[in-house]
């Protein structure tokens, strides 16, 4: 394979060359491999990397339209690799967030410090529809509430920055553990030679958090993961991880409350249950509390969460924490929980609540990325230098209706690395969602979910918006 | 294990199995269009239906007055046994629950169970009757009939022993022993209301069960029916005989052992156990033989609703130790 019309643009971080053309040191090995390597067996390789994600039924579902349906993860076949160095900024920058974001969800939900100190203001927390009036004054195991975090972060030529915080039902780890699969196979010897750092621990490590998390003392507590079910998108990612951690695969209709604790339904009789680790919204968890048309959820769950009796991981109401607006705040909260100052840095962002925030907003929608806070999976954006007229005036009116459902950031030049596009080297922007736990102590797996916007020029990452991704090899000292 | 996942094995196990019997079916029907009489093609047909439970679509197996008129329905009664998405019990409807159901219920079966049914869904998805009915349908057919073989052999040298295989085996054998006592039902019924010159095919029933061999070496080369329902029905060597599915009911029962509603388990080992007795202890001739697969057909059916009783839709006021 050769890379001489690899189309370097220095307007954006190459992870894999300097701006001269040259490979980063770090990148050498595997440049070296790739030059030896004829492009027809790297295609065929892609090819094979496909068909074992399709036998195997590595997939996520795509709602609505004419797409809708099982779809496999695109991935493409070259690695992205991190040097040790910069994996340890990351991860002592992502332990040093999850802490404070954990520290700013148990002061919400309790005395509110960091209102009343005003440095988050207070309608920006209360007014948010994902602050959880009900987890006032719950206590959480070990003041966890984000057991399980996927942060997205960026490059840009000015370094790294997080781009979002995950803390509901963060997705993407069982990719990540596939494509390092299914690459490893097939690049054996490059792997061997670059000493990465595994990611298969990823299920273990998960396990040994969410027991530390479990109400009672017991050497072996019941854990199960709760599920949407068949069609939600993420399903593949439930099984795997249901499978890696030794947990029972549970749907609401499993699951019934009795006398204050949580059973499921087997085969020999009722199981007590002692963690769930959801991946059902907090709307759907239990219909007598949040939405009362759910039936994905367990009616009277949070009676038994609240008296102590279950452990629901992630808590409920951690999406104030992660809501695109309180994200302005991260560094913040970093600072006055832990009097330190961010290793990781945010991306400018403009609060539509604000006056000044919304009227910039309204002035540079063509050169600005518009986010719903809700939203999630790059829905309901507004891409500006993507946009047509007609579509900048729609959102436009949309964001006159509700100015506080909406943020807006700079487009950011997000990095690029080498892809295997059409039998030839191509560049395409790429982003990094490494997973953190936490339950007594943190954990971090060195390694994360690349995810490509494989159209070319494209911004957008997202499995269900045409992304796919890429193994991302950690090396060791 | 959660019972809705021993649920999901349980019909995993019947939809293949179901997979299997319509495979072989269709296989032996497509064979006959070559050059059986009209006569025959027509019972054929009708006897595939019933088997499955069901009628023929409106409109067809009416008149059956020349070959390309039984070609033309042929073909249509095909694509609805094989790919008609609003058959329940089409050979592809089958393959798909069974993979909705597998992929459900993923982390009971082994990896190798998932990869083979999943790779025969993926052949299958997107394929149309046009497509196998230009060259040898029967080939596809016998295509279909070993994935559900290989699956099975897979299953039985990766799957551990535990209560997810019981489960799959009891939905394979309790379908296995509806669809064939219905099958040989519709066989007798078809053998004493025609005249003498009608040839109900007896060989090609043992074919059905896998069976000719098997005839051949304890009988001999010609077929006689009473014999061919002595073999099928009690015999206690031939795997696919409904004494031997009895048999593996009632010991899977055994192996499962007493469910949270010990009463609802304990009557299903009781029906199991006393069906297995009504096989063996059959006498040898057509009328005993149509009384006991009558019996033997209706419960069946009771015998599922009894260990969804036990298993997994028991009532939680009868628990009352957790």
């Amino acid at each position: 394979m050769d890379f001489d019309a690899y189309d370097l643009d220095s307007a954006f971080y190459d992870e894999m060359f300097l701006p001269d053309g040259t490979p980063r040191d770090h990148c050498r090995g595997l440049y070296e491999s790739l030059l030896r390597l004829p492009v027809d067996e790297l295609v065929r390789m892609q090819e094979r990397v496909t068909h074992s994600f399709s036998s195997e039924g590595i997939t996520f579902t795509v709602y609505g339209g004419e797409e809708a349906g099982e779809r496999i993860m695109p991935v493409d076949c070259l690695p992205r690799i991190l040097p040790a160095d910069e994996w340890r900024h990351l991860e002592a920058g992502l332990a040093q967030r999850l802490k404070a974001l954990n520290r700013f969800l148990s002061d919400i939900y309790g005395s509110a410090h960091i209102v009343e100190d005003g440095v988050v203001p207070v309608d920006l927390v209360r007014g948010c529809p994902q602050y959880r009036v009900e987890m006032r004054g719950v206590p959480v195991p070990h003041g966890t509430y984000v057991a399980v975090c996927g942060t997205d972060l960026v490059r840009t030529n000015e370094g790294f920055h997080v781009l979002e915080d995950n803390l509901r039902v963060p997705s993407g780890v069982s990719y990540m553990v596939a494509n390092r699969k299914a690459v490893k196979a097939n690049l054996r010897r490059l792997y061997r030679s670059c000493k990465v750092r595994e990611v298969e621990q990823y299920g273990r490590l998960l396990r040994e958090t969410l027991k530390e998390l479990a109400p009672r003392e017991e050497n072996d507590p019941c854990v199960v993961l709760l599920t949407p079910g068949v069609y939600n998108a993420a399903f593949y990612e439930h099984i795997y991880l249901a499978h890696e951690i030794g947990a029972t695969l549970v749907e609401g209709r499993d699951l019934l409350v009795d006398g204050g604790y949580v059973y499921m339904r087997t085969t020999s009789g009722l199981q007590r249950v002692d963690v769930i680790y959801r991946r059902v919204d907090d709307d759907f968890l239990d219909p007598l509390v949040f939405r009362p048309d759910s039936l994905l959820g367990l009616p009277g769950l949070m009676g038994v969460y609240r008296a102590g009796n279950v452990t629901l991981v992630n808590a409920p109401g951690t999406g104030v924490a992660d809501d695109k607006s309180v994200y302005a705040y991260v560094p913040d909260m970093i600072r006055y929980y832990l009097a330190e100052e961010p290793l990781l840095r945010n991306v400018k962002t403009y609060i539509c609540r604000r006056p000044e925030d919304f009227e910039y907003t309204l002035d540079n929608l063509r050169d600005l990325v518009v986010k719903r806070v809700g939203e999630s999976g790059g829905y309901g954006m507004l891409v500006g230098p993507e946009s047509t007229p007609d579509e900048r005036d729609a959102y436009a009116r949309e964001l006159r209706e509700n100015p506080a459902d909406f943020i807006s950031q700079p487009v950011l030049d997000l990095s690029r690395a080498p892809c295997l596009i059409e039998g030839r080297a191509a560049a395409r922007h790429v982003d990094l969602r490494p997973f953190v736990l936490h339950g007594r102590e943190t954990r971090i797996v060195p390694g994360a979910f690349c995810r490509v916007a494989l159209r070319e020029g494209s911004l957008v990452v997202n499995s269900s918006q045409g992304g796919g991704g890429k193994d991302v090899w950690v090396l060791g000292d | 294990m959660l019972s809705r996942s021993a649920q999901g094995l349980y019909w995993m196990g019947r939809y293949l199995e179901r997979a299997a019997h319509l495979s072989r079916l269709m296989q032996l029907q497509v064979e006959t269009l070559v050059d059986r009489p009209l006569r025959e093609i027509h019972f054929g047909w009708n006897r595939v239906y019933s088997s499955m439970n069901q009628s023929p679509p409106a409109g067809t197996l009416e008149a059956f007055g020349s070959d390309d008129y039984a070609l033309a329905d042929s073909y249509t009664l095909a694509d609805h046994l094989t790919f008609e998405p609003t058959n329940p019990d089409s050979i592809w409807n089958c393959f798909a629950y069974a993979r909705e159901n597998a992929r459900q219920i993923r982390n009971y079966i082994s990896a190798e169970m998932w990869l083979s049914l999943n790779t025969t869904f993926l052949r299958l998805q997107g394929l149309t009757i046009q497509e196998i009915w230009k060259t040898a349908p029967e080939s596809f057919y016998a295509g279909t009939g070993k994935d559900v073989a290989t699956f099975t052999g897979v299953a039985e040298a990766t799957m551990y022993r535990d209560d997810g295989w019981h489960f799959i085996q009891l939905g394979r054998y309790i379908e296995r022993v509806q669809l064939s006592a219905s099958v040989l039902l519709a066989q007798i019924e078809a053998h004493d209301s025609q005249d003498e010159s009608f040839d109900a095919d007896w060989a090609n029933l043992l074919h059905l069960f896998r069976a000719f061999d098997a005839y051949v070496h304890t009988y001999s080369v010609v077929v006689q029916p009473g014999q061919v329902l002595d073999l099928i029905v009690t015999d206690e060597l031939l795997p696919g005989s409904v004494r031997r599915s009895l048999d593996a009911i009632a010991s899977v029962l055994d192996a499962i052992g007493s469910g949270p509603s010990p009463d609802a388990s304990e009557k299903a080992a009781a029906l199991g156990a006393s069906l297995c007795a009504a096989v063996r202890d059959c006498r040898n001739d057509v009328t005993a033989w149509r009384a006991t697969l009558e019996r033997v057909n209706g419960d069946s059916r009771k015998l599922h609703q009894q260990i969804m009783d036990a298993f997994i839709a028991y009532p939680l006021e009868s628990l009352s130790e957790r």
